[in-house]
């Protein structure tokens, strides 16, 4: 291991301009003649609107224009589009209601978008705002998932009557059901997973721009995955075609799943900037940000685990509601489908699996991926399902994870995936050595005698990253390839640049990616630039999410890395006369086998420019490649959490007093920025265990739309973290890589929750956990242990 | 429009602002130091911190006009020259950061820690002293290490004592 | 959201005094916090324009209030609705009795009202000590104007 390439923890390129103020984040950016654009958000969650009149707001000076939904129809942009189709059990396609950036006489959820003011300035913009007369006739709300779909629930979306999304299934449904005819025992959970606001710091924000004199756009906006923002407002929305636009995605301020979609406020700033004809900028405030980001998770699932007599595991059965919201956001089909009940198997042997999934629209915010997509919320019935059965059967938890651990590698779950290696064991053996299992006992009592409650819980999580085959995805309804691309270019100097189509946003890839080149080409970081996020300098890309830049992104990087190399020894070749055949390449050094004549990387990288060696031959002169990756399987990052906590039962607060984690992520690039993953990732999740939950009450308010009633994890609210690994080197991809991003926001959720059910004694505690939440439960423990 | 005077990273300012401006909007959009962000409307995520007369101050609720003659440092005054400050360095060092949106309030805050509880400060300290500043990215834990460290280095000495 | 309000009041003046007052869109303006207007469309109709401040949400409502199930001098009922633009809306009613005690005449009131948009998101945990202060004075207000010392207001 270098000191700078794969493997070393090398302190981040990219945190100068950060710890110094000279981040450049949308927000910062400031263009000539900039505009100020306020939206109009529906007060209503369910609404039609008879009436709106915006001529007393266009005639406010110092406002440049007001758009609602019919100048959009009148320029024929269309709408927002969800890009994973789903099929119902019947075959039928999932039932997608227009989605309109303004509004088109109707409003479906609080926060939706009426009409924009464009304005010299926000406050003008903001006051005109106030001018606007709506009439609206108020329908009533659709809030919760069981009503939605009962009789005499208002209608959202007229193709969809019973609010049903679509109502879609996977797994061998007549297996399952026999296995659990014949199980010994049978253990049955109700879960509700609960609703989520992603909340990274920098809020959306988007400037459109447009150039009359080359009929082309601009836009700069907060996006995990620029090209795709491009390609969905230029194919599907019709903005521009893709040559007339370029969108650029400079620092952005974290995502987690949020900045991935396409939403009405950048497409509205784009198509409006050629109608006013000058830049349009939009900067979302916190409350906004509540109201109409894409939210994550809210399941209300059935499970039912079937065990033999032994305690090996039969079957599982497991029918989810997910609430998709008041539109289809762009992905969020395949968030509680594809991308969930293929996790159902988790880390274990379980020969049969049936799950049906009813995706239901509400008057809420639109529901999409928020990190971990689904895989949170499968781990989250697995390990909740595994510990209740556990302690059903009176079996120890760990030793009863280890019982039904997969061993045989690859190996084909009965949904979808085929996991391709791992060693569940060696990270539950780490974990419970690390945690002190053995010494649990003792702290149980300890804390006992402090009239506390001490319980410990285990989350053996797997997920599936590296997304994905493009086939595979495209078999299943994606509209999009997932593969990633990558280029490289060594400048004459020897200095390189890599262009790439994944885009970081906190993950450190200017460190990481430069490592993976400074290991292959044996060339300082220094000497590497990363370039992203700008659709006119990278040729396209998929963008990050899902855990996919590693395995994926690098793995692209690393294959024109290896066709850069291959033309280096060709231009060696000619410039040390040898043959090919007889060029080395190590250590950034091209040598002729068995001599001491050689060129560094930069020597050879400026031959290759200067070209006087080999003019007139078929070699071209330059050393730029670029490469296409499509992944062949996906990663399956896996491991073992484990959470103790200590709850007060006469306050109901849980302080999580320990924290083990044990990872297997395949080859680790840059431990440092591995381990942040995970610290991050866990806090994520306890988050949503014990403070964070999204509230809508019965008329469709939000009632938790600001950081006063939406509890977000502090620092005073999580411990330090004890955070190791094990490793098997992932086979399907040429780095071993298999992705850190999520797994600790998939891991946690169930640990927490799994300590405080075992420090309480019973199952009954919902997320998220709070102290009033725990201390009812806390109360109902005592209630059961005096009725004993 | 009122006049207002101050001095910001060592310069005298001087402008002419609607009284309604924020101090966090002064800095951005007046001065074009956007290295201090803004989080939140509600006055709890701490992205907006600043230092007023050397005391921490959140600038998404104090007035441009209230700091009329006051001395503001923003996380661009911070570093002396070319040279980071210990704490900025310890951020680096500690990997304290990962999207860096919540980073400039932090460090902010953190100085502002020390100039109140000293150099050497408890990880229970620490986390309590950083309740009014959210980072959705780290988790906190490398943060909390990098204000234990930054904190010792940035006492009298501490530079020649770590040269040792 | 929902938000529910009752209480009473106890008036210096005789039940037919205040019963008219009730209906005085000259006094009710006076006495409302923060009313700017208040025009009559019909004896039981006014169109009415109000600012309120709650926690961080400032707005201007604009709306119709009408009176109900009048029973002069003993009562009647308010229905009313006002946007306050991007603030958000309330809409609701409140059930106003009149009965003879001894020091005049108490008022007793029972509100009911829904609130939605920016009022809800962050005024939410707010609104119910906003309306009992707004109560509290409309009614301060109002006993000053029924009171026959002051009689002309
Ligand atoms: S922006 Fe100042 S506290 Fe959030
Ligand atoms: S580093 Fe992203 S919010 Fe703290």
């Amino acid at each position: 291991m270098s000191n700078t390439g794969i493997g070393a923890p090398v302190r981040r390129k990219e945190d100068f301009r950060f710890i110094t103020g000279q981040g450049r984040y949308t927000d910062d950016i400031e263009r000539p003649g900039q505009t100020h654009a306020y939206f109009l958000r529906s007060p209503h969650a369910h609404a039609t609107i008879k009436k709106l009149d915006v001529s007393a707001a266009l005639a406010t000076p110092g406002v440049v224009g007001v758009l609602t939904g019919d100048d959009l129809a009148k320029d024929g942009v269309g709408g927002l589009i969800c890009g994973w189709m789903i099929h119902s059990k019947d075959g039928s396609p999932m039932k997608a209601g227009a989605h309109p950036a303004l509004a088109q006489g109707k409003v479906r959820y609080v926060g939706d978008h009426v009409a924009v003011v464009i304005a010299e300035t926000l406050a003008i913009a903001k006051d005109a705002a106030e001018k606007i007369a709506v009439d609206y006739e108020t329908l009533a709300p659709v809030v919760d998932m069981n009503a939605a779909t009962g009789k005499g629930a208002a209608v959202i979306h007229d193709v969809a009557p019973d609010n049903r999304v679509y109502d879609w299934h996977l797994g061998d449904k007549t297996a399952t059901d026999a296995a659990f005819a014949k199980a010994k025992h049978v253990t049955k959970l109700d879960l509700v997973n609960n609703r989520l606001v992603p909340n990274p710091m920098e809020t959306r924000a988007a400037i459109g721009e447009y150039d009359a004199g080359n009929d082309a756009f601009t836009l700069y906006t907060t996006s995990q995955n620029p090209h795709v923002a491009r390609l969905v407002l230029s194919a599907f929305i019709g903005i521009a075609p893709e040559h007339k636009l370029r969108v650029i995605a400079p620092d952005v301020g974290g995502g987690f799943g949020s900045k991935i979609f396409i939403y009405a406020e950048e497409t509205v700033c784009v198509w409006a900037a050629k109608k006013v004809g000058r830049p349009v900028k939009w900067t979302s405030d916190r409350t906004e940000a509540f109201l109409s980001d894409a939210h994550g998770r809210d399941h209300l699932t059935h499970a039912e685990l079937a065990l033999d007599d032994k305690g090996k595991m039969l079957a599982m059965r497991v029918h989810t509601k997910a609430n998709l919201g008041a539109y289809l956001s762009t992905f969020s089909s395949c968030v509680p489908t594809y991308l969930y009940a293929p996790l159902l198997s988790g880390q274990y042997d379980i020969p049969a699996i049936y799950c049906e999934v009813e995706g239901i629209y509400t008057n809420t915010a639109p529901v999409d991926a928020y990190r971990g997509a689904g895989r949170p919320e499968a781990t989250f019935v697995v390990e909740r399902l595994v510990e209740v059965a556990a302690r059903e059967i009176g079996q120890d938890p760990a030793a009863f994870r280890r019982k039904n651990f997969i061993r045989k590698f690859p190996h084909q779950t009965p949904v979808i995936m085929a996991y391709d290696v791992g060693d569940y064991a060696a990270s539950l053996d780490k974990a419970l050595d690390l945690i002190d299992y053995k010494g649990l006992g003792r702290r149980k009592r300890d804390s006992a005698r402090k009239g506390k409650l001490r319980g410990l819980g285990f989350s053996a999580y797997i997920e599936a990253c590296g997304i994905a085959p493009s086939a595979a995805v495209g078999s299943l309804g994606a509209g999009v390839g997932l593969w990633e691309s990558a280029e490289v270019r060594g400048n004459p100097v020897g200095t390189v640049e890599v262009l790439t189509g994944s885009h970081s946003h906190g993950q450190g890839h200017e460190t990481t990616f430069a490592q993976l080149v400074s290991d292959r080409l044996g060339i300082s970081i220094d000497q590497v630039a990363i370039v992203h996020g700008d659709t006119d300098k990278v040729q396209f890309g998929m963008g990050t999410y899902g855990s996919r830049s590693g395995a994926v992104g690098m793995s692209a990087i690393a294959k024109a890395l290896d066709k850069v190399i291959a033309k280096g020894k060709k231009v060696a070749a000619y410039a040390l006369e040898a043959s090919e055949g007889d060029i080395e390449f190590k250590d950034g050094r091209f040598s002729v086998a068995g001599t001491d004549k050689s060129l560094a990387f930069g020597e050879v990288a400026l031959q290759a420019y200067i070209a006087h060696k080999f003019s007139g031959q078929e070699l071209e002169p330059g050393l730029k490649e670029g490469a296409f990756y499509d992944p062949t399987n996906f990663t399956f990052p896996s491991g073992v959490h484990v959470c103790e906590v200590e709850i007060d039962p006469e306050t109901g607060v849980t302080k999580i007093d320990r924290w083990v984690a044990v990872d297997d992520f395949g080859v680790v690039i840059n431990p440092m920025i591995v381990e942040g993953q995970v610290h991050g990732g866990i806090a994520q999740g306890v988050g949503q265990a014990l403070l964070e939950g999204a509230h809508y009450d019965a008329s469709g308010q939000l009632v938790t739309a600001s950081y006063m009633d939406y509890c977000m994890p502090r620092a005073d609210d999580l411990p330090s973290f004890r955070v190791d690994h094990t490793t098997t080197p992932c086979p399907s991809n040429p780095l071993g890589i298999k992705g850190c991003g999520e797994a600790g926001a998939i891991a946690a959720p169930p640990a927490v929750i799994n300590a405080i059910t075992d420090a309480l004694g019973h199952e009954d505690v919902a997320m998220p956990a709070t102290p009033q939440a725990v201390w009812r439960a806390a109360q109902k423990a005592a209630r059961l242990a005096a009725a004993e | 429009m009122t006049t207002v005077t101050m001095t910001v990273n060592g310069k005298s300012v001087t402008a002419n602002v609607d009284p309604r401006t924020l101090l966090a909007q002064f800095v951005r959009e007046h001065l074009r130091l956007t290295g201090t962000h803004v989080g939140c409307d509600t006055s709890q995520c701490g992205a907006c911190v600043v230092h007023v007369d050397g005391r921490a101050v959140k600038s998404c609720t104090t007035l441009a006009v209230s700091c009329d003659g006051a001395a503001v440092t923003t996380i661009e005054g911070l570093a002396n020259g070319a040279e980071l400050h210990p704490m900025q360095a310890a951020f680096r060092e500690h990997h304290g950061l990962q999207c860096g949106f919540c980073t400039p309030g932090m460090i902010m805050a953190a100085v502002d820690i020390v100039n109140r509880k000293g150099h050497v400060l408890d990880e229970h300290t620490i986390r309590e002293e950083l309740e009014g500043n959210i980072c959705r990215c780290t988790g906190y834990h490398n943060i909390v290490k990098a204000v234990e460290a930054g904190a010792r280095a940035m006492a009298p000495g501490a530079a020649a004592i770590a040269a040792e | 959201m929902a938000m529910t309000m009752n209480g009473e009041a106890v008036l210096p003046a005789p039940r037919e005094t205040v019963w008219a007052k009730l209906n005085d869109p000259e006094v009710l303006k006076a006495c409302i916090p923060g009313c700017q207007s208040l025009d009559m469309a019909s004896p039981t109709e006014f169109a009415a324009v109000a600012k309120v401040k709650v926690g961080p949400v400032s707005a201007t409502f604009k709306g119709r209030v009408q009176l109900l199930d009048l029973d002069p001098p003993n009562g009647y009922r308010i229905q009313g609705e006002g946007e306050g633009g991007v603030a958000g809306f309330a809409k609701g009613g409140a059930k106003v009795r009149l009965e003879d005690v001894p020091e005049g005449t108490k008022l007793v009131y029972d509100v009911e009202a829904q609130i939605g948009g920016k009022l809800a998101q962050l005024g939410g945990r707010l609104i119910n000590g906003v309306a009992k202060k707004m109560a509290d004075e409309f009614f301060g207000n109002f006993a000053k104007a029924v009171n026959p010392e002051n009689a002309g207001v």
